[in-house]
């Protein structure tokens, strides 16, 4: 079925397609798509995949029954259950949660950091069918940890988040997708820092072979906040995760990095980019993966330093191990420098697991295997032992030695 | 015979290295290959070790008993066969001490012997590099990761220490080191020497074998061995050069 006659079948099921606005918008993207005006051989994001599979999709959604906001006052955390995309309405002195209304709808359509080719983005905008919005109040700092459940078979979640930590704020923000449903999971997260917030984004991406999970995210850092995202990917399914970041005040920062652990025949596209608008700003973009079997991964970062933006840092790293001759990782960092006065470097390293090193640990008694297991961890170790939460920590490594324990 | 040697000819990418090489150590010996650059010692450094890039073409190297191309490098390491790199190789992200831990629990394994706890792996760990000169924070470091030259080669002698093996192979362990930690490292390596265990000292100098006294030296010229006898050909080499060997 093409993208019209879908939406048009299922527009009852699609938030705010009553709005004359957000109609007209959706029909300028429809066109893109009617028209095939994006460029699928140069765009990232279609590498490696078959664009069919997606575009030719039979929508299906349903409203869950419950979904939980846990507070625990204790220690300043809260648990959430989203199910289907969606969440309870939730506040208190230090957080508020609402569902998406059609200003947030507005202001993503208005963002011009958003790629206008970038297809799985267009299609969130036009299917929209859940999300929420999440408001860290002026001078709180919190935990958040959101459970993304998908609760039936054959979904399809296109849903839209809003998160912005007010002036001042501190939110540690822990997501798990683990989805065990034949289910494709679109979500797009807008994400906003006010003056002296800061945003630690953990993301743990753990879905089964049939489970389709594609995040984008953009954030935007205004004076003297961080955002920080750190993604685990050790899902059997095709996983996109495209992170965009804006520093647009003084002193701003942002940490984009990821490590993803492929195996069978699956599929990671992964992006990062980070747009330093004013001076005295710090960027990390680095992105590790393992690749075993006939995996496949790209991943393209990207710095681009405007005039204004003096005394910038900015870094870019991508390392791959190749476990498997037939495992491929392509990797292409890039730099837009148009300030004199910056510090930026980008490098990238993709190859086998190191023999000399495995000849080493097994010269001093260790076996093969046990040598092979070591060094990937240690490929990964500088990443793993910065992990503060020692939740998250545990839920990594049990992750990590179950990955292993497939690797021969 | 601990460790025999008979025509053993070797390979890597078409170039033979090493023809017809025989070499026999006894237990509790210390012996010493001297030869110029490119002479084939660590071919035969890192054929004993295992390494696999090399294609064996004859000859056959019994080990205490096993013929050695029936065990795989972990099992020779286990069976107490103990290579210091010439040069070791750094690891980041492995750390030193669970990394050792580790590889002594795997020959006390092998020998059937009770594995050693965290604990006392710990005391062990500490007292031995404390007799190296080896600094504690050192061993919080990864393996080899931004250590000095000399830093590597005390690390390696203090692998074997902890280890313990039956049969040392010292690949050029000299190279790189300055007097004091050449002093150091010697002194590792002789509290290491009983009469149950043997060593392979490769070297191009004679300054190490005023520190670790051999029971016989042997020139290596062109992947064999052309000469061997007591120190004093060592005493000779570092007179006249290899070429009169050549």
């Amino acid at each position: 079925m093409n993208i019209q006659d879908n939406y048009q079948i299922n527009k009852k099921n699609i938030f705010f397609s009553e709005n004359e606005n957000i109609r007209n918008h959706r029909e300028k993207l429809m066109n893109i798509f009617e028209n095939d005006r994006f460029d699928k051989k140069n765009n990232e994001s279609l590498k490696n995949i078959n664009l069919e599979n997606f575009l030719d999709f039979k929508y299906k959604y349903l409203v869950p029954e419950e979904t939980s906001v846990i507070n625990n006052n204790h220690d300043n955390s809260y648990s959430i259950v989203s199910v289907n995309g969606q969440c309870t309405s939730f506040k208190d002195d230090k957080i508020e949660i609402t569902k998406i209304l059609e200003e947030d709808y507005n202001d993503f359509s208005k963002n011009n950091t958003i790629e206008k080719n970038d297809h799985f983005v267009n299609l969130n905008s036009l299917f929209l069918n859940c999300g929420f919005k999440i408001v860290v109040k002026k001078n709180n700092n919190i935990k958040i940890k959101i459970s993304n459940i998908v609760a039936d078979d054959d979904l399809t979640i296109f849903q839209k988040n809003n998160i912005i930590c007010e002036e001042g704020s501190s939110l540690n923000l822990i997501e798990e997708y683990e989805n065990k449903n034949n289910s494709t999971s679109n979500i797009l997260n807008v994400i906003k820092l006010e003056k002296s917030s800061q945003l630690n984004h953990f993301l743990i991406q753990d879905n089964s072979p049939s489970h389709n999970l594609i995040i984008t995210s953009h954030s935007s850092c205004k004076k003297d906040s961080s955002y920080t995202q750190k993604i685990y990917n050790f899902s059997e399914g095709y996983v996109r995760n495209f992170h965009f970041s804006e520093l647009l005040e003084i002193n701003s920062a942002a940490d984009l990095q990821g490590i993803f652990f492929l195996k069978d025949n699956n599929i990671s596209n992964n992006k990062t980019f980070v747009k330093h608008l004013a001076e005295d700003c710090k960027s990390n973009q680095v992105y590790k993966g393992i690749l075993n079997d006939r995996s496949k991964a790209t991943y393209f970062s990207n710095t681009h330093v405007d005039q204004v933006a003096q005394k910038t840092e900015g870094y870019q790293l991508s390392k791959g191990i190749l476990l498997s001759d037939n495992a491929s990782y392509f990797s292409k960092p890039e730099l837009k420098i148009y300030a004199d006065d910056v510090k930026c470097s980008h490098g990238s390293t993709i190859g086998p697991i190191d023999e000399n090193a495995i000849f080493y640990l097994r010269s001093r008694g260790m076996s093969k295997i046990a040598a092979t297991k070591l060094l990937i961890s240690s490929f990964i170790n500088e990443e793993l032992s910065s992990i503060d939460e020692e939740q998250i920590s545990e839920i990594i490594q049990k992750k990590l030695v179950r990955y292993l324990s497939k690797v021969k | 015979m601990f460790l025999e040697i008979k025509d053993l000819s070797v390979k890597i990418e078409n170039k033979n290295i090493l023809k017809n090489l025989n070499l026999n150590i006894n237990k509790g010996e210390v012996h010493a290959i001297m030869g110029p650059n490119g002479s084939g010692k660590s071919t035969l450094a890192n054929v004993l070790a295992g390494k696999e890039d090399y294609e064996i073409l004859n000859g056959k190297i019994n080990f205490k008993e096993n013929n050695l191309f029936d065990l795989n490098i972990e099992e020779r390491a286990q069976e107490g066969m103990f290579l210091a790199f010439q040069y070791p190789v750094e690891i980041p992200g492995v750390n030193i001490t669970p990394f050792l831990h580790s590889a002594i629990n795997s020959k006390r394994k092998r020998m059937k012997e009770e594995e050693i706890d965290n604990l006392s792996f710990a005391k062990l760990l500490k007292s031995k590099a404390s007799d190296l000169g080896i600094n504690i924070d050192m061993l919080k470091r990864s393996v080899n990761t931004g250590f000095s030259g000399g830093e590597k080669k005390r690390y390696e002698i203090l692998q074997m220490s902890i280890l313990n093996p039956d049969l040392a192979i010292l690949d050029e362990t000299d190279s790189g080191l300055d007097i004091d930690a050449l002093k150091i490292v010697t002194d590792g390596v002789n509290k290491l020497k009983t009469k149950d265990n043997s060593f392979l000292i490769i070297t191009h100098y004679q300054k190490l074998l005023d520190y670790i006294k051999p029971d016989y030296v042997h020139v290596m010229v062109n992947g064999s061995i052309v000469k061997s006898g007591s120190s004093e050909i060592a005493a000779e080499i570092e007179n006249d050069g290899f070429q009169k060997f050549q």
